[in-house]
């Protein structure tokens, strides 16, 4: 009995060879992608769009590698959202799967994390969910970094923005993440330096559960602009509870929150004059894959892309396809087109100098009924800034 | 306890210079896992000097862990990469000090929560610390490679296993275990219980604490809140239970059982692991109430039979 | 100060006074009955939650009808897991540590496969709803209605519970069964079938609880962890067991998070809530209301 099985386990997987020599090979893709864990629900519109781009391809016969096409084919395990996890994962996609390409895991802890990895193999990665003064630092060859979200020079453009609405004094609360606290180090200063007097300025921990006393106090202080930097989880907080205390400041800035679905759901019109974080809307015509992107995801996953993760992740893939379109799978070759050619994207045109997309100027949105605008500077806007209406 | 002490020390000295040998042919991933392996070793035979003996379940050894590998990045590109390994342990050592005497005087399920709320107590200091410093995340570059922190590894996972052996043998040990059937009835016949139970908690910190301290060079990035993972507490008490006993052998079957398993279903199904993963534990509970040991001990006394 | 007597700082202490104290309760008649340390508690809530997002969304029946149908179905989940899983633990394990050790196991390994069989129907990506959300004023302050509708409805399950307990033959036998587990067989209790319902009992409740906070937050298959953590401070705070002492250790948490960050900053939050915890366990080792041995 054992035998049998054996042979037409045997016959089977020689035919299955057989077909797959017959077509070109398919071309094998790895990441980790945090499956379990505490970055689970936020990073799931990543896998959802790598997921999208290969579906996408394959159905018009592959991926063009320097000339052919080639069915794209993932591997990928969960990481857990363990940094630790991370760096196992990219060993074995190198090393024992021995994969053709990768794509990067979520943000920008696992990001750090899988640095040491991809240098020692000297692998070509184009990053997607990261943004970290201290990434720009690294000297590294074989990673880039998409987004303009650096907290340095967002924050010195948040500082503009206030000035020119006329805000004079500010509220600060900021989680205790490490993001957060990045931001929050850079916009002190800058606030200063355009004369906003900063009333209040406190941290909480993530796993914060009330705002009520704190948003207390910030209410009291009358400020002109909240500052809210915020994660997804604890922004639901701070828009229940600005609400329900009647903050209502005419300026009020919701770091990460205001750009996921489950936000959206959750609040509706209200969000409506909330700032926030971005520098991607399916607005902007003269990105003419953006709104394809945006209704493409929405018909494969019946739910919107996030404004941040999910056209980033996308981004990421598109300049991977392109250069590979022209390198082929030379891992030399790769690195030197990723760091020399300008790209075409959802969210404009692609260049990196160093780590990091010069292509791509550092930008502010905002929530204007229903859709994510950009709205600052002026030279990338989609919409004016408008007074945040008072909470209904 | 009749059979030859040093048969059992032969194996585990020859599956250490097994181990030693992985560098020479696995590839990065293999060497990977195995250092994984050890680490869990390291880190659940300690538990086991403190808990197991004495009965005083840590849910909160992620703590040391978490310290540890603080005073790595505190320490690190200022001083050597040896001299901050033995400071973490002689550090985490300190603070099971100190927190020891109060917090032993909490028995039962009240010490499980306690450990647990104090691993989350000193997670939190340490954010606001970091916080207070300006930092958001480290990036630590120039770690040593990765068969140096896996020969270091393999130094803390067979130095856990000989504390374990020597305690279990020893006069301390026999007081620690008298503890954990009767506590008042130790007292009466002269056992210093307090003092026994603080040692015993300062012997089970100091290897994770250095332990922690070189995991964290692996993956060379520091957020507090990666450290302090509450996960690596429930995975040392899961494998410790799993393996069973008290000794050495327990920690060794429970650690390779979780990481070789985990392994197995991780790379083979993806997308369902988790599950597998849960569904095994639950299965294990019910087949095994007393570990692999138990089973095993079952085992070889129907052979003897 | 006045500040600090606002009707806001109430209302949002015993809101979320309320919430920890209903997960806690369900968790610790699990355990005072059993001495089964039920880590998959918070994934019990989650599921009520996840049937709450779901019959809004889908059929338009809101949580205020769901969550009664998210509490039995708990309760029937529970009486299932009861049965088939922790009932043999019992039996198989002989000393009170093992049944703790084995039981943090097992429902270790329930909590990872509810979790991931959720994640694995609907993704881990946060979902949310909007449900009675409109702000109603008090006086000199406001709150929004759901915030409301969990504070009544909350207290009311509470009241109910401290009259089951109190005023019914099962209740009463709970609560033999709680404080004398030996002589409760004795005295013609059906210790079978007393665990049973205490089971159920306590995962539906922790159902019903899912149900009232998905009109709060967002609700996602790895929601599940903080809330059995923060259930285990409460019953421990107050006394393991005593369904009493663990309302005081809900109201006592929520006091320290909504009062120390009005009295400190923001940022003391954790260490407070924590601080204190093990302070008081420090001072009081079988927690504020728990009695010497009752728990061992």
């Amino acid at each position: 009995m054992f035998k049998r099985i054996v042979t037409t386990l045997a016959g089977l997987a020689a035919l299955l060879t057989a077909t797959a020599v017959g077509a070109a090979d398919p071309v094998k893709i790895g990441f980790s992608h945090s499956k379990t864990g505490i970055f689970a629900a936020a990073a799931t519109s990543q896998l959802q769009s790598y997921e999208l781009w290969r579906e996408q391809l394959n159905a018009l016969g592959g991926l063009n590698v320097a000339g052919t096409r080639r069915k794209i084919e993932f591997v990928h395990y969960d990481d857990q959202s363990n940094s630790g996890k991370a760096v196992q994962i990219y060993e074995k996609l190198i090393t024992d799967d021995k994969v053709d390409l990768l794509l990067a895991p979520w943000g920008t802890s696992l990001h750090f994390a899988i640095v040491g990895v991809i240098e020692r193999y000297k692998f070509p990665v184009v990053g997607n969910t990261a943004a970290s003064v201290q990434l720009r630092d690294l000297k590294a060859g074989n990673i880039w970094f998409l987004t303009s979200l650096f907290p340095d020079r967002q924050s010195v453009e948040l500082a503009k923005l206030l000035k020119k609405q006329g805000v004079t004094s500010a509220a600060l609360i900021t989680n205790l993440l490490p993001y957060t606290q990045e931001n929050k180090k850079f916009v002190v200063p800058a606030l200063k330096k355009a004369g906003i007097k900063l009333l209040v300025n406190e941290d909480y921990p993530p796993n914060v559960k009330d705002m009520t006393a704190l948003l207390n106090k910030v209410k009291n202080a009358k400020p002109d602009a909240v500052l809210a930097y915020t994660y997804p989880g604890d922004a639901v907080l701070y828009v229940k509870g600005a609400r329900e205390v009647g903050l209502n400041a005419a300026t009020q800035v919701v770091l990460l929150g205001p750009q996921y679905d489950f936000f959206a759901k959750i609040f509706g019109p209200a969000r409506n004059g909330l700032l926030t974080m971005g520098h991607w809307t399916p607005l902007r015509k003269d990105w003419p894959t953006a709104q394809k992107f945006f209704d493409d995801f929405k018909a494969r996953w019946k739910t919107n892309t996030d404004y941040l993760d999910g056209p980033l992740a996308y981004m990421s893939v598109q300049i991977l396809q392109q250069a590979v379109a022209k390198a082929g799978l030379d891992k030399n070759k790769l690195r030197q087109v990723i760091s020399s050619a300008t790209f075409k994207s959802i969210n404009g045109p692609v260049r990196f100098e160093g780590v990091e997309n010069i292509a791509l100027p550092t930008m502010i949105s905002q929530i204007q009924n229903g859709q994510q605008h950009i709205v600052w500077p002026a030279d990338q806007a989609t919409s004016k800034i408008i007074a945040k209406p008072a909470w209904k | 306890m009749r059979r030859l002490p040093a048969a059992p020390l032969l194996i585990l000295a020859g599956g250490m210079a097994v181990f030693a040998t992985v560098p020479l042919y696995g590839s990065d991933y293999i060497i990977g896992v195995a250092l994984t392996l050890l680490m869990w070793i390291a880190l659940t035979q300690s538990w086991v000097v403190l808990s197991a003996m004495t009965g005083y379940i840590s849910l909160g050894h992620a703590v040391f862990f978490g310290a540890g590998a603080y005073v790595m990045v505190l320490t690190f590109g200022v001083l050597p990469f040896w001299i901050s390994v033995l400071i973490a342990g002689a550090a985490t050592g300190v603070l099971a000090l100190l927190v020891g005497y109060p917090c032993l005087r909490v028995r039962g399920p009240y010490f499980v929560i306690l450990t647990f709320g104090l691993a989350e107590l000193v997670k939190y200091i340490v954010i606001n610390i970091e916080a207070a410093l300006g930092k958001f995340g480290r990036l630590l570059m120039g770690a040593p490679s990765l068969d140096q922190l896996f020969y270091v590894i393999l130094v803390l996972a067979a130095g856990s296993m000989v504390i374990t052996y020597t305690v279990r043998r020893s006069r301390f040990g026999a007081g620690l275990r008298a503890i954990r059937e009767n506590e008042g009835a130790a007292e009466t016949v002269g056992i210093n219980v307090a003092r026994f139970k603080v040692l015993a908690f300062a012997l089970s910190a100091i290897i994770p604490g250095m332990v922690g301290s070189v995991v964290v060079l692996r993956t060379t990035y520091f957020e507090p809140l990666d450290v302090f993972n509450p996960i690596t507490s429930f995975t040392i008490v899961s494998m410790a239970i799993i393996g069973g006993g008290d000794d050495v052998p327990g920690p060794v079957y429970g650690a390779c059982f979780l990481v070789l398993l985990q392994e197995l279903l991780w790379a083979n199904w993806p997308e369902i692991y988790m599950i597998l993963l849960g569904a095994f534990l639950v299965g294990f509970v019910l087949g095994a109430p007393d570990g692999v040991q138990g089973r095993l001990a079952v085992i070889r006394r129907r052979m003897a039979r | 100060m006045g500040d600090l007597l606002s009707g806001q700082l109430v209302v949002a202490t015993l809101v979320l006074g309320v919430i920890y104290g209903l997960v806690a309760l369900g968790l610790n008649l699990i355990y005072g009955t059993m001495r089964l340390l039920n880590v998959a508690h918070g994934e019990i809530l989650m599921l009520g939650g996840y049937l709450s997002y779901w019959s809004f969304t889908l059929i338009g029946i809101g949580p205020l009808y769901s969550m009664f149908v998210g509490m039995a179905l708990a309760g029937a989940l529970g009486a299932l897991v009861y049965h088939f899983l922790c009932r043999r633990v019992l039996s198989a394990s002989k000393l009170v540590e093992q049944i703790e050790a084995n039981s943090l196991l097992l429902l270790f390994g329930v909590s990872i496969i509810l979790q991931n069989v959720v994640a694995l129907s609907f993704t881990a990506t946060a979902r949310a709803y909007p449900y009675l959300d409109q702000i109603i004023p008090i006086g000199n302050f406001q709150v929004t209605a759901n915030r409301l509708v969990v504070l009544v409805i909350g207290l009311a399950v509470c009241v109910a519970c401290i009259l089951f307990f109190r005023m019914s033959m099962t209740g009463l036998a709970i609560r033999a069964l709680i404080q004398r587990p030996d002589a409760a067989a004795l005295v013609g209790i059906d210790v079978e079938r007393v665990r049973l319902i205490s089971f159920s009992l306590g995962f539906g409740i922790a159902g019903l609880a899912g149900g009232l906070i998905s009109m709060l937050e967002q609700i996602s298959p790895f929601m599940g962890f903080p809330f059995t953590i923060a259930a285990f401070v409460v019953i421990i705070l107050g006394g393991l067991g005593n369904l009493y002492g663990g309302l005081a250790g809900a109201f006592l948490l929520a006091v320290i998070e909504v009062y120390g960050v009005a009295l400190t900053s923001a940022s003391m939050r954790s260490i407070l809530l924590y601080g204190v915890f093990i302070g008081i366990l420090v001072w009081r080792p079988h927690g504020l209301f728990g009695v010497r041995g009752a728990a061992r």
